[in-house]
Formats: C-alpha cells, structure tokens, sequence
C-alpha cells in the first residue's frame, strides 16, 4: 500500500495538504462521538413503521384497534390521519422554486407501489411495545398487476406507476452532425450495457430524535446530509419553516442514501402529535427499504471510429429504472446524460435518456449520481472499440482525450486542468510486471478507465453556502457552518483552511457544524460540493479576517501589508522576522480598537441559466475532476472467481487539503468500485426484495481488497475549491468498477455486459465463447 | 423482533441432560451456544423454543483433547478453537483451512461444530471437512451415551437421526494416516464472510500411486452435506491417473442435486462441484503439472 | 411479554444493572445502559459494528443474549483507554487514518484487539482474515491495516500496552 504525491507548483502551506489527524478521529476512536442515535431524552417513546409486504397492491383496511389497546402504545398514525399527507421529494435548493412534479405519499392512502412503503406509523413506551404493536395491526391488501422492468414499463397498456407513460424524466443532447461523423468511420460498434441496483450500505441505520420545544419548534437530531430539508418536513407537517430545526450529528456514512428524508417527517409527526420526544432507529430491515438505491442502467453506444483510432460520431442511448417514486431520478439521469461523453472529444454525438417508473424500490442519489453508470459504459465502450480497430486501450485514449479548454458535449469549455492522460499513464505504470499466473486454470488480466466528472451542483440551482469563522481573544478560532460531516472529513477541511489563515494550529481550531437554526446555512454534503462550497465560505471569511489582522500588524510595524504574515500563533513581518509578535497580543489590539475579529460569508458557485432542452446546449456544471484507475485481476476461468490483485488510482485533485483524507477517499471508493463490479446486487423479484442482509448483498470484506492499492494524487491546483482543490468523493469511485471490468474481459477474452461479474456470469461467458470457437 | 422465550443456563451436563428430557414431555428446549444460527432463525420467524438452554456454563464440553491418533472436540469448542489449536493442522487439515474462511472472527470465537451439525444447514462449512475426517457424533441423553457416524447423521434437508432429548456432547475423529492429503476449498460470492456456494472437502491416501483411501465430500449442492460414494469408488483401489481422477468429479457433480437460489444457479453448482472436487483431488493426487 | 430480570454485567470493570427481558441481546443491554460506543449495524453478526471483547474474545454483541452474559468481563471501546491514555490501536486508527464515519471504529478496534491478543505478529492475510467480520464501507480497510500494523509493532516493541 504506498501513496506517492505530485505538486505542480511550489507553493507552502503550513496546514494545508499536510496529512493531518482529522479533528473528528480522536472521538470516534475513544467512543465518545455522539451519533444521533446516541441521543435520549427523558420521557422518550420508541417508534416503528409498519411496511407493506407487497410491491403493488390495493390498501382495503387497516384495522389498528388491537394494537391501539396494546398497554404502552400512545399513538398509531395510517394515511387516514394525513389527507392532504404527501412529502415533496424535490432537490433541495436554494432558489425556494420548485421544479418537478416529485411528491410521494408519507404513509400509504389506498395504493402502494413498492416491496416496505410504510403504512403507517407506531409510538409506545418501550421498543419492544411497538414493535408489538406492529404485529398485532391487522390489513387487507389486494395484489395489484405491478410492473417490474423499464421495457415491460414502456408498453402500451402497462400499470401506470408514475409520470405519462411511466416516464418521469427525459433529457437529449445533439451536438455536431452523427449522420456525417459515422459516414466518416471506418468502424462503426455498438454494445449494450446493464448495471444493477446497488444500495449504499452505510453501517449506521437511518435514525432520528425529534422532540417539540416550548415555542412549538419541532427539533429534530438526525442522521443526515442534508439540514435543509427542514424546509420540505414543515411544509410536509404544516407547520411554518421556522418551526423546524434540523440537528446533525456526526454521520455514519452517507455514500448519497442520506440525501433524501428518512425518518424526520415521521418523527415531526409522532412529535407533534403526543407532544413528546420521539426516537426512531431504522433496523437493517427498515433501512433496505428506507432509502432509495442506485438506479439499474442500460446504455448503449454507437461509436463511429477511424482505422486510426478518431472517433467520428457517438449516439447514446439511456433507460433508467426510477423504481415507485420520484426522487432524484431525472436529475441522476441528467448528470448520467452529460457525463456520458467521458473525458473525450467527441464533435458529433446525440445522447438520448429516459427514466422509467416501475414497482420495484424507488432509486435516488448515490455517490457518483449517474455519472458511475455513465463510466461503466463509456469505459468499457473504449476497450471495445480498441479492440475492434486493433489498438491498445490507452493508445486509443491517448488520440481521443478532451484537452484543457476544449468543450464538454454541452458546448462548454472547460476551464480546469484537464490531466486524464497523465493520470492514465501513471496508473497504468503504477501496476508495474504483470503477475504471473498462480495456475493453469487462472488468467491475468488488466484493465484501465478515465473519467469526466463534475463537482458542485447544476449551476442553474443557483448554489450557495455559507461559513462564520470567529477568533477568540486567545487565538483559538471557532468555526460555524452548516455542513453536515458524513465522514469524509467535511468539517476538520475546514478547520484546516482557516487554520492555515490565520496562523493556528489544527487544535486550536472548533468547528461547530450541521444545525439548522444555529450555523449559518452552508448546503448539502453531497455532489462532491462539501470543500469546494463550504471551503471556499471559510476560505474567504477566514481571509477577511486574515486581511484586517495583517493590514494592523503591517501598521505596528510601519511595513505594507504585503511584508507580513501570520504562521504559528505570530504576527510578523517576512523579511524581518524579529520584528513580530504573539497572535494574542494582535487580537488584544484589535479588539482595543474594535478591529472587527469574525465574518460571515456566502460563497456563490457560478450561476446558470438551464440548459436548452432541445439541444442540451449550456452551461452545467461548474468544473469537473479527472482521473484514472488501472486493475490487475486474476480469473479462474473454471469456478469464475475473480481476485483483485492490483490497484493504481492517479487523480488530480487540484489541491490536498488532508492527503490522509484524499488517500482515505481514493482507498475507499476503490474498494467500493470493486463491490460495484463483482459483488454487490440488490435483487428485486417482481418487485420484492430477495437479497435482505448483509449475508446477501455482499459488499467487499477486508478479504476482498486488493492485494496492492496505490494512490497517486496530482495537483494541478486549477480546481475552483480553495486553494484550487477539486472535489475528490465522487471521483475516487467512478473509474473503478469500469477498470475492474476491463481487466476481467482482457482475462478472459470476452466481455460480460451486464453487472456485477459474477462468477457464474464468467463461467457462462467462457462456456459461450468456447461453443462459438 | 427477537422471539420470547424462557432461559435456562444448567451449571452442569447432568442438568443440562435433565433439561433435554423434558423435551419428551411436550416442552420444547433447545439449546444455545454461539447463537450465530439459532438467534438468525429466531429473529426471522419470531418463533422461539419454550426454552432456550444456554450451555455456556458447560466448561467441560469446551475442551480439544487428543489421545494418540484420536481427536475429541467438545460441543462448546469454538471454530476459533480449532484454528488456534497447534495440533489441529496435523489432525484435521482440510477442518482448519475451512476455519480459516469461516464466517469473521467474532462468528468464529462462538460458533461450534456441534452447532453446526446440529443445525445441519447445507450450506455448513465445517462438515464437509469432518465428513472426509470420518467424524463421529456424540450423542447423551440423561441415560445413555451413543456415537453416530456423522455420514449417518443426516437423514434429510436439516433433519438428523437425533431423539429429541440428546444433546451433542462432542464431535470426534481420528488423525489421517501419514501420507494423506486432507483438502478443502470453498467457493462463495466473495473471499470474505461469505455464505458457501459450493464447497468441497476430500481425503485421499494413496499407496505407490494406487489409491488406498478416498472422501469426498460436498457442502451446498443438496439438501444436506454428504459423500460421493459412488465418486469414491471410482477412486478406491485403482492407479490414480488424471483421466481417473476427471472420471470421478463428474460421477461426484452427477450425485448432486442443487438448487437455485439468489447467490447461483443450480447449474453453475453442478459445474463448480466438479471443478473444485477434480481440482482438489488432483492436488491431493500430486498430479498437477 | 418474555421474562424481565435485573441482571448484572460487568462492563469495563464496573458492575452494572439493568432490568432486561430474556430475549434482549448484550448489544440492546449495553445501549440501554448508555454504552453508545456500541454501535449496531445488523442485528445478524454480518457487520461487526458491535463487536466488544468478552473475557478477552470479540464477540457481536447481536448475537449474545444480555443473560448470557452475567459473570462475564465485558469490556467496550471506552474501556480500552485509560482516562486520556489511549490504547496503541486507538492511537493508530486516530494517526493513520483509520478511521472516516466512525461507526465501524468501536467494532473494528476491538476485533483488532482480540486478533493482537492471540497473535501479536499478524501478517498481511491474517489481517485479512481476522478482520473480515467487520465492514467498513468508508476506508477500503487500507489505512486500517496500517493501524493494525502500527499498534502490533507499538506493542511489541513497548513490551505491553
């Protein structure tokens, strides 16, 4: 396991990029870190969600009496109690517009659409009452003809789930001219591609805390990414948006499955309606159902090529299963519809995308959000037009990379470096002398992706985030932001940049973060946006702060502001470092002088209009991230197994603000990746959920990593997050199931098309190739 | 929801024993070890015994004890137990290499043998590696003590030949004879904590290339872990030869009956079994190029 | 309702009660008794998330019941440390980077502490092998190899903890 750095400038920072001790560590290690299932509160009730067993199906009664009389139980609330009862789901933004048509019902009225839809809802004195309770309501449910596939959702006279047509989200992309691009190829190949559900699989089960307090405000202390969404529960519980607040806690991984609401519009309600503290903890069970999955994908390419390796034209094809509700779907199609380019130039290519509704589990965020499936595709779309034209992967990349200020397939150049090649070369030498096979039954192969990938949100959401940085008169410095820390280090980064500052040291730095009435309001921790959002907020309020105090002591030294600097709890002045003095005795100064010694900022991303919606033409993103990953693999072609035994990541990511932090991403989503391509399926049998466990849904265990991972991170500090970093989250993961896929097909010779690899898919695949031979 | 139940934990076996028999009297008592099977089913089904019996305080059964050639393992020794234990690779090779890719650590340090046969999940890891290894089951009730051939034991898809007031109070075996290869390999959906797709154990002695010994055993490929003895005989008594030995994976994969299930195919079972039996058999044989 | 019965356990030392039914796990009684350091993942002993050591073994406290466990010396993340004296593992997951959301951490330190225990000198796989109870779906389980790595040569090389 080995990280190797590379800089392309010589800039200092004493605190910056340095691979500090996150400020949250020592907590978690100690066990004293509160996770907002560790909060109670006295005079508590427990609460459960009763979930429909069918995926589609007809509510005809629901007879709660037994369970009512249950000693213990205080409140029982179905789809009765809540008439006008339907939870927007859409983006939150900060626009306050609403955009889509994305309600779904709390509690299920007459008609439930997927396999766990709550039906209703369960407060008693202790956990064990409830879930009781739970037993003992009695219903009628009458199956309904469901739907459980985009095709079968597409045909006419299908069940009708949700949007016309069971179509909840279209986009298009036409740039230059495909009819004359593939004229101009000499090759023209199309494949099909199919990912799977995936389910993020945070360790921590959604759970929440909610009480009301003596000015009717409902609070609640929740596992969360978002804060914001107190917005939409008020709305959802009628109650005004100052009558909510949202408390975070420390987050036990997130991954996207904690973007949406969970459990706080049901605990807002059980609150407000016993006027008592309320907890729910999602079990395992709950939690399969609580949260939306990764969509299953199926893309097809059609690449025009020349002999010599210029790809002429692209047409892209794209469904998606949406699942029983909304979500985020149409927006995780967007960014899959325009991240389907890859890092390459392509002249002429229309992209056409539709998301689907079926009775399967609803789908939503998950890290990479669309941009993965789009990866999976393009990736390996690559390899195969490499292999039809007789050229080696990377070579064929090589001619086709975008290049630093070329445009993304919606007309927009790019302003970032842009070091996909770099990248590439690096992790493809980073495998360094293929493995020798351990066998006669056991291939060797490689396999290599790159990526395109945005951070930060559509610009036509208009994104805002807002910090507070403040120094105390000891020089210790407090921070506030609203963001959520959903173990990524989100919060220590930006202790990290304000340290760097103003002078102080790591420690001496606290953050406070994610509660919605108290920190300033920073946006979600999602879209790989945290840094480069909230970053930039404390950067730049942490600098305003650092401006007043360096004009002062430039004062006190008779100097121009540009003479000083502050490192190491001093003040002082570059050239003459005797002349300085202690941070303490500057703030004793300004504060004399009422020397203002905190600010609040807003930092906005770049602002948009949508896109054309005919053409797809504009403006989406305010920057992207590129990268690689090489995978050495060995297959078995008798039993199908597959290990893993090299890795190499090689990312720009603009500037490290924590390398252990970068590396800690990159080593996490690579291992993520892995479980995306050989392992991990959620598999819904019309509709119901086959795989409920962890015995079943397989992510990767430490006996499944790579027998060698490498991480090289470049800087090419062009990014638009402080200090020019980029956003890295989403980005560590979106190569890594492609490479993995392409090694597997350069093992084994052909290419299985659909995920995850499975040994009985290879198995298959090799017993085909031999009857075709 | 965890099912309801009473809990008994019995200080000694003869209370433990005394316990067991009031399963002849219409109370259903069942007893708990490391709970890594019993406490899945009961929060499954939200069914429970009328009463748990917690052997825990048994310290007598949680001995290895190796007399010369013969192994005694009591029902409480942990997987953990016989991964640790020094002698173990010497008396049960294929057992401990299956120990090693059994479940993680903590499902290691309380599952037992006893529990696994007693469960007698097709799927179970460690029997297969017993089956090769000739284990014998032992079986008290308040007034008796039997041994049962394990490859007697199972009568059908987690049905056993046990009375319902016996308790396992050991699994025992003795150690294959110098010059015998004791083999197990597991095929799952990942290396790590996972649940058996296919899993394969064998024995094999071989007397100048002639075969003077053979198991093969097969874990989740039919209703309950069993022998190919039909794939041994092919085996026993000829001149090991690689053709031989294709011969008797095949005859080993036909006598499998697996099923589908979210994890493969029947099919890809019937495949991988003979795959993996010829793969370990070759090995055992010294017949790999 | 099952049986209810106060129960002692004694957790990191101490002697602790609780009224607890027969059928509530060690992991519902250790939370009950505000030992939050333990976390719960699965209810199953898939995850790990709740392993602590008893008498000196990690164990998922999911699949113990509370009963069960009287008499026996339980000892939790939060006792692993002595006041501010961290533990060489603790230290090492903090220093290297072990740990991101966290909540893997108490179930993964501890099945690490019983791995040191029984073989103060792990290899790479058995790393591997000793650890693969516990999930983590943040690190990728590298720095949390190089933790391990770290505190088993701290312990050595410190003669003890």
């Amino acid at each position: 396991m080995s990280s190797q750095l590379q800089t392309g400038s010589n800039v200092k920072h004493k605190q910056v990029g340095r691979p500090l001790v996150r400020t949250d560590a020592p907590g978690k290690a100690m066990g004293k870190t509160r996770y907002a299932g560790d909060y109670v509160m006295p005079d508590m009730l427990h609460s459960v969600v009763l979930r429909s067993p069918l995926a589609s199906a007809t509510l005809k009664s629901l007879d709660i009496s037994e369970a009512q009389a249950l000693p213990g139980v205080v409140c029982i609330i179905t789809g009765k109690d809540l008439p006008e009862g339907m939870a927007a789901t859409d983006i939150p933004g900060q626009t306050g517009r609403k955009r889509l048509d994305t309600d779904s019902q709390i509690l299920v009225h007459t008609r439930v659409r997927y396999h766990g839809e709550p039906m209703a809802l369960i407060a008693a004195e202790t956990k064990a009452i409830a879930e009781k309770a739970r037993s003992l309501i009695k219903y009628d449910l009458e199956p309904l003809e469901g739907v459980f596939s985009t095709e079968d959702a597409l045909k006419p006279g299908a069940p009708q789930v949700q949007g016309k047509g069971n179509i909840i989200g279209k986009h298009q992309v036409r740039k230059g001219d495909i009819d004359m691009g593939f004229a101009a190829a000499d090759h023209i190949v199309e494949r099909t591609y199919n990912t799977q559900f995936i389910e993020h699989a945070f360790l921590e089960p959604e759970v929440g805390l909610a009480w009301v307090n003596e000015d009717d405000v409902i609070n609640i202390r929740v596992s969360t990414q978002v804060i914001e969404h107190f917005r939409t529960i008020a709305e959802a519980v009628g109650v005004p948006h100052n009558k909510v607040r949202i408390m975070g806690a420390m987050v036990g991984g997130g991954f996207g499955g904690k973007e949406d609401i969970t459990v706080e519009v049901f605990l807002a309600l059980l609150a407000k309606s016993t006027g008592r503290p309320v907890k729910m903890v999602y079990s395992r069970e709950d939690s399969w159902f609580g949260h939306g999955k990764r969509h299953p994908y199926k893309i097809t390419y059609r690449t025009g090529v020349t002999n010599d390796g210029k790809v002429t034209a692209v047409k892209v094809d794209i469904v998606s299963d949406s699942g029983a509700y909304v979500y985020l779907s149409p927006y995780v199609l967007m960014y899959c519809t325009l991240a389907s380019q890859g890092p390459y130039r392509v002249d002429n290519i229309n992209i056409d995308a539709v998301s689907v509704s079926t009775n399967n589990m609803y789908t939503s965020a998950f890290r990479g959000f669309g941009a993965c499936q789009a990866a999976i595709a393009y990736e390996q779309q690559m390899d195969e037009v490499a292999n039809v034209i007789g050229m080696s992967p990377v070579e064929f990349r090589r001619k086709n990379y975008i290049k630093t200020g070329e445009t993304t397939c919606t007309g927009w150049p790019i302003e970032s470096a842009v070091w996909t090649e770099q990248c590439v070369d690096q992790a493809m030498q980073g495998l360094g002398e293929p493995t020798k096979p351990s066998g006669p039954h056991i291939r060797i192969g490689r396999g290599v992706a790159a990526y395109q990938q945005s951070y930060g949100r559509l610009t036509w959401l208009h994104d805002t985030s807002e910090c507070w940085v403040g120094v105390e008169m000891d020089g210790t410095v407090v921070v506030r932001s609203g963001v959520t820390d959903i173990g990524a280090g989100q919060t220590s980064a930006l202790g990290q940049i304000a340290a760097e500052l103003l002078g102080v040291n790591l420690d001496q730095v606290v953050i406070y973060n994610s509660d919605s009435a108290v920190t300033p309001l920073a946006g979600t921790s999602t879209a790989s946006r945290a840094l480069y959002m909230t970053g930039n907020a404390c950067k730049n309020a942490a600098m305003a702060i650092r401006e007043r105090f360096l004009t002062r002591t430039a004062k006190e030294f008779g100097v121009a502001a540009d003479q000083v600097d502050l490192a190491d709890n001093k003040a002082f002045v570059i050239d003459e470092p005797e002349k300085s003095m202690s941070l303490r005795e500057l703030i004793a100064i300004t504060a004399t002088e009422g020397i203002h010694r905190s600010e609040l900022v807003q930092f906005n991303a770049p602002f948009s209009d949508p896109i054309d919606p005919e053409t797809g033409q504009g403006r989406v993103h305010p920057d992207y991230a590129y990268g690689a990953q090489a995978i050495e693999v060995a297959v078995d072609t008798e039993t199908g197994e597959i290990t893993v035994l090299k890795s190499v990541a090689a990312h720009d990511v603009g500037q490290c603000i924590n390398l252990a932090a970068v590396e800690g991403q990159i080593e996490g989503g690579t291992v993520m990746g892995l479980g995306y391509a050989l392992s991990e399926e959620m598999i819904y049998k019309d509709g119901q959920l086959m795989t409920p466990s962890f015995s079943e849904y397989l992510i990767p265990t430490s006996m499944d990593t790579p027998q060698e991972h490498k991480s090289i991170i470049l800087e090419s500090r062009s990014g638009l997050g402080p200090f020019g970093s980029k956003g890295i989250g989403e980005p560590a993961l979106t190569p890594v199931a492609p490479a993995t896929a392409n090694a597997v097909a350069d093992a084994i010779g052909v290419r299985v098309m659909d995920f995850p690899l499975t040994p009985e898919k290879i198995v298959n695949a090799l017993k085909e190739a031999e009857a075709q031979s | 929801m965890l099912a309801e139940f009473n809990f008994k934990k019995p200080q000694s076996l003869g209370e433990a024993l005394e316990l067991m028999a009031e399963n002849n009297n219409g109370t259903r008592v069942v007893p708990f070890a490391g709970g890594s099977n019993l406490m899945l089913e009961m929060r499954a089904s939200g069914q429970g015994p009328d009463v748990l019996m917690d052997v825990g305080a048994l310290q007598e059964l949680r001995s290895i004890t190796i007399e010369g050639d013969s192994v005694t393992v009591g029902a409480r020794a942990t997987v953990s137990d016989i991964l640790e234990h020094p002698q173990m690779k010497q008396y049960a090779p294929a057992l401990v290499q299956c120990a090693g890719v059994f479940a993680g650590q903590m499902v290691r340090n309380v599952a037992t043998l006893a529990g696994n046969i007693g469960c007698g999940s097709p799927a179970s890891d460690s029997i297969a590696p017993l089956l090769t290894l000739d284990a014998e089951v032992v079986l008290q009730n308040a007034g008796e003590t039997r041994v049962v051939a394990l490859n007697e034991f199972f009568t059908g898809y987690k049905q056993n030949v046990m009375r319902a007031d016996e308790l396992i109070t050991a699994i025992r075996w003795n150690r294959p004879q110098a010059g015998t290869s004791n083999l197990f390999y597991k095929v799952g959906r990942r290396k790590g904590d996972a649940i058996t797709v296919v899993g394969v154990a064998v024995s094999l002695q071989q007397d100048n290339g002639v075969c003077s010994g053979v198991r093969i055993a097969m874990g989740a490929v039919g209703p309950m872990v069993f022998r190919s003895k039909k794939a041994e005989a092919v085996l026993q008594g000829r001149e090991l030869s690689k053709d031989l030995v294709y011969e008797a994976a095949k005859v080993a994969a036909n006598e499998t009956s697996p099923i589908d299930d979210v994890r493969a195919t029947g099919e890809y079972r019937k495949h991988t079994v003979e795959k993996v039996v010829c793969r370990l058999l070759l090995q055992a044989a010294a017949l790999i190029d | 309702m099952s049986e209810l019965k106060l129960i002692t356990l004694k957790i990191n030392g101490q002697e602790e009660s609780l009224k607890a039914a027969s059928n509530m796990t060690l992991l519902e009684a250790l939370r009950e008794l505000h030992h939050f350091e333990v976390k719960c993942g699965c209810e199953k002993g898939d995850c790990g998330a709740c392993a602590v050591l008893v008498d000196g073994e990690a164990v998922d406290t999911c699949l113990m019941l509370s009963w069960s466990a009287q008499g026996r010396e339980i000892t939790t993340l939060a006792g692993l440390s002595d006041g501010e004296n961290l533990h060489p593992l603790q230290k090492a997951f903090i220093e290297k980077g072990g740990v991101q959301c966290g909540y893997c951490t108490p179930g993964m330190i501890m099945a690490s502490k019983s791995m040191l225990d029984k073989n103060p000198n792990p290899s790479m796989d058995d790393m591997r092998v000793g650890l693969s109870g516990n999930l983590c779906r943040c690190t990728g389980y590298t720095k949390i190899f190089e933790a391990v790595d770290c505190a088993a040569t701290e312990i050595r090389d410190g003669g003890g903890e």
